[in-house]
């Protein structure tokens, strides 16, 4: 039994060839020509619908359809001081629609169509499209009818085609979300006779046809699409409807599924993909401080992170345990260990009364024990109590040192919390059914005017409305917010709804993170959008 | 002529045998989705607004709403027309997906093993030629190593060391080359479709994107296979046929391999039947890492979503390909050994 020359020789050699195989393996010179005008995306989701309207559909299809269709009219955006730019909800232009008129009791608008629009395959676009795309919205059974109910839009007959290219919107009352509710990705434009072929009775609104197809006339076309793994886009060369009628930089879209975040952060720091909008939270300062790619850290204004108490169980539908727990919680700990304080606080104001309407903004609540060991004791708990605080797997990073600060405070004052972890789709039902007393998760809004955080998440019976709680007085005073034109009054309910939310506890405003978006450092004007997904019409290379 | 038919009843035999097996694990599957806790409707309506109408409207789209031995029905009779339902995480047919994605699966799993066969199957032979030398303790070590590291981290580390690095490796993202031009569409093998249409420098592309994924998961895989061929060889070298053969005067090497390898070989060809089903279904890890759009990364997504449709017809396919590897194991055994008979 001798280990001989030849094996050896042998062994070697299969060595050598498996080196070498690693060699050849060094990637093709990409087309440098083309390269520079593609933008290459890696993201941690995936696109199931080419129509983000789709039940079921992904928010990562949000920054789709967005380019891939118009809608009547689209937000503006400013600078922000940080690098980048954010949406701005006030400043609403025509997209599809070169000229908006709105009659002066705020009921009716009328859109005047581009007069050289046209869809993806060269027809003009028409007033009936415009119609039955609204139509659409409103009427089909997709995500679109809630959120289109937001701003008054409830019916096809509020519609009317009042003109060659010109459609009249009627509103039953004044609606402050009117314009901004169309600049949303659920009021895409939609080319209806393209659409109308391919709706069967079953599905007039062409549902299944427009999951796979693509019927529009945005700035960007579907080239190809493997769902769960990539998609390719290519520019829309006859797109006229962007600020100035200018095209976008970019020719090519590349988006690519990769689910390890840390796979994707050196894709982004090695220059092989050129955007990156979900890396984890802890590697965003090691790739700043490495300085090999550009990080945009954006605050976004319209999300927020909450504690939440089901205030329809005991002990948690006592508004004075609802407060103990807010004060006793260590704030500032609390957003270094999570976020490393990279976001906007909404708390660590010390106001008692809200000095102005803005919300979210930094609340009047702090850490102080001593009050909240008080005011347990008066509601009836001198020797605390037990309760279970439940998250998600999928925000273990960075609830995870949240939730042992948490545990910690709060068994200063004699709470003792157990911790669960529970998968995202359990989570989800047992949020629906009311069934978790004490639990932490995220909000955001599209349209971030005071009264819509407080209709969607603090009054009504969905999902969004976490706590449970119902307070009449911040029902009403939500619905005549909505509705008043009058600033001094809407500032006035939004200053008491604060108020009272901030009394009756029934969640805990924490914080907001940063967007934080890596990119190659060539790359500017990336924006933050309140769907939060990225929009590649507004990016250009050098 | 004869053979071959009685070859094609055995093992049509076994395939029948396997069927009530098949549905058992469809049962099962569909009923233990059901019973976890979580629900898809509410995971999927999680758009900004949906509210309980929304949640309704996918749980009827979904089939949801029906009492559950009439969803069984349905989804047999479903089976029976050769469809698996609908994904509602890609939003596709899950025998489409299915369809895409097992070629990638099969060809990462099968360059794995096969690049953990060259490997293991000398590695157990030269431990076994020298047992407990210097050899013997190097091959255990690697062994050791390779089955220690999970395979998410020794993913990470190859990354890092052949990518990040030293950047001689394509950038690990799928089977191939991003801005390359789409692959030809013929068996969903990559490295089989562009040798077929001649297309080399595709070929080598392919085969460079695969290289990483299949090391990390032959490292994993070293170990059984490497241990089994040393502890199977040991005990043949030692038997009496052998010192036959070395008295006859037959050369080292003709003893080692066509005498005593052939017939340590059988219980290596069982642990790689394992090792490959395992593979197959375990290579998550691998396939999240590497963003190789395999069924295993497609099924642990369905999963986590409670997408109920995803995750049966995986389990159904899973059930379906460990049938054929053990039948094709069995077909094995017996060009390894003529004694051993299918039945």
């Amino acid at each position: 039994m001798k280990f001989n020359r030849r094996q050896g020789l042998k062994a070697a050699a299969a060595t050598a060839a498996a080196t070498g195989a690693i060699a050849a393996a060094a990637p093709r010179e990409a087309m440098s020509q083309t390269r520079a005008e593609t933008l290459r995306q890696v993201m941690g989701g995936v696109i199931n619908s080419l129509d983000a309207t789709m039940l079921g559909g992904t928010r990562e299809g949000f920054g789709l359809v967005m380019n891939t269709y118009d809608r009547l009219c689209s937000m503006g955006r400013k600078p922000v001081s940080t690098g980048g730019f954010t949406f701005d909800l006030d400043n609403i232009r025509g997209e599809l629609a070169e000229r908006i008129d709105r009659s002066a009791d705020g009921l009716t608008y009328t859109f005047h169509i581009r007069q050289n629009a046209t869809w993806h395959d060269g027809t003009p676009v028409t007033a009936e499209d415009v119609k039955w795309s609204l139509d659409r919205s409103v009427s089909a059974r997709s995500l679109a009818p809630p959120q289109m109910s937001m701003s008054s839009y409830t019916s096809p007959d509020q519609y009317k085609i009042v003109g060659e290219k010109v459609v009249e919107v009627k509103l039953p009352r004044s609606d402050r979300l009117a314009l901004g509710n169309l600049s949303t990705p659920y009021a895409m434009m939609i080319n209806s006779k393209l659409a109308k072929q391919h709706a069967t009775s079953d599905d007039p609104w062409a549902i299944n046809y427009l999951k796979e197809n693509q019927a529009g006339g945005g700035a960007y076309i579907v080239e190809s699409h493997r769902p769960g793994q990539q998609l390719q886009l290519r520019r829309n060369d006859n797109w006229k409807n962007g600020l100035n009628g200018e095209l976008p930089f970019f020719r090519r879209i590349i988006m690519q599924t990769v689910p390890e975040a840390a796979t994707r952060a050196s894709l982004v720091e090695r220059g092989d993909a050129d955007l990156c909008i979900d890396l984890a939270a802890s590697d965003v300062p090691a790739i700043e401080s490495r300085n090999r790619a550009k990080v945009v850290a954006i605050p976004q204004g319209n999300t927020f992170q909450c504690i939440v108490f089901n205030t329809r169980v005991a002990p948690f539908d006592n508004p004075k345990v609802r407060r103990a727990f807010a004060l006793a919680l260590p704030y500032d700990a609390m957003f270094q260990a999570a976020l490393f304080s990279r976001g906007s606080k909404y708390y660590g104001a010390t106001w008692t009364h809200a000095p102005n309407g803005n919300f979210p903004q930094p609340l009047g609540i702090n850490q102080d024990l001593d009050r909240a060991k008080a005011l347990l004791a008066e509601a009836g708990f001198p020797n605390g109590l037990e309760t279970t605080f439940t998250y998600a797997v999928s925000m273990s990073a960075f609830v995870d040192p949240m939730a042992a600060l948490l545990q910690e405070a709060l068994g200063r004052i004699g709470v003792r919390v157990a911790i669960q972890k529970l998968p995202d789709a359990q989570i989800g039902t047992l949020i629906v059914e009311r069934r978790l007393p004490f639990f932490t998760d995220l909000g955001s809004a599209w349209l971030p005017s005071p009264d819509y955080f407080f209709r969607l998440y603090y009054s009504g019976e969905t999902r969004w409305n976490y706590s449970g709680w119902q307070n009449a007085e911040v029902t009403a005073m939500a619905q005549e917010a909505r509705f008043t034109l009058d600033q001094a009054r809407y500032d006035d309910i939004c200053r008491r709804m604060i108020d009272i939310s901030l009394e009756q506890m029934p969640h805990v405003m924490l914080w907001s993170g940063n967007h934080e978006a890596v990119m190659s450092k060539d790359i500017s004007g990336y924006t933050y959008w309140f769907h939060r997904m990225v929009d590649w019409r507004d990016l250009k290379r050098g | 002529m004869r053979a071959l038919k009685s070859i094609g009843l055995r093992v049509g035999r076994r395939l029948a045998a396997s069927v009530p097996a098949l549905l058992g694990v469809v049962v099962f599957t569909f009923v233990l989705m059901r019973v976890l806790p979580g629900d898809p409707a509410v995971f999927f309506a999680s758009g900004p607004n949906a509210g309980q109408a929304e949640i309704q409207m996918i749980r009827e789209q979904m089939g949801l709403d029906r009492p559950v031995h009439e969803q069984l029905i349905r989804y047999f009779a479903e089976i029976g027309r050769g469809q698996l339902g609908r994904s509602m995480t890609t939003g596709q047919a899950v025998v489409a997906d299915l369809r895409e994605r097992l070629p990638a699966s099969l060809e990462l799993t099968l360059a794995a093993l096969v690049l953990a066969l060259g490997f293991a199957i000398p590695l157990g032979i030269l431990a076994a030629l020298r047992p407990n030398s210097a050899l013997d303790h190097v091959v255990r070590f690697v062994c050791s190593m390779g089955v220690c590291v999970p395979t998410f981290v020794s993913g990470l580390l190859l990354i890092y060391v052949f990518y990040v690095v030293l950047g001689i490796s394509p950038d690990p993202t799928g089977r191939i080359d991003i801005f390359a031009a789409s692959p030809p569409d013929i068996t969903g093998f990559l490295l089989i479709d562009f040798a077929i249409t001649g297309d080399w420098a595709g070929w080598y592309a392919a085969a460079g994107q695969l290289l990483l994924p299949a090391c990390t998961m032959a490292l994993f895989v070293l170990a059984p296979l490497a241990r089994m061929t040393r502890a199977s060889m040991l005990a043949v070298l030692g038997s009496d046929f052998i010192r036959t053969a070395r008295s006859i005067g037959l050369s080292h090497w003709k003893v080692i391999v066509v005498h005593g390898l052939r017939n340590a070989l059988l219980p290596v060809i069982t642990i790689t039947g394992i090792v490959f089903s395992t593979m197959l279904g375990a290579n998550v890890l691998v396939e999240k890492v590497f963003s190789w759009p395999g069924v295993g990364s497609y099924a642990l997504d369905a999963l986590l979503g409670s997408d109920y449709a995803p995750v049966q017809g995986f389990v159904l396919m899973m059930a379906l390909a460990f049938v054929v590897v053990n039948l094709l194991i069995d077909v094995l055994y017996g060009i390894a050994d003529p004694r051993v008979n299918v039945e």
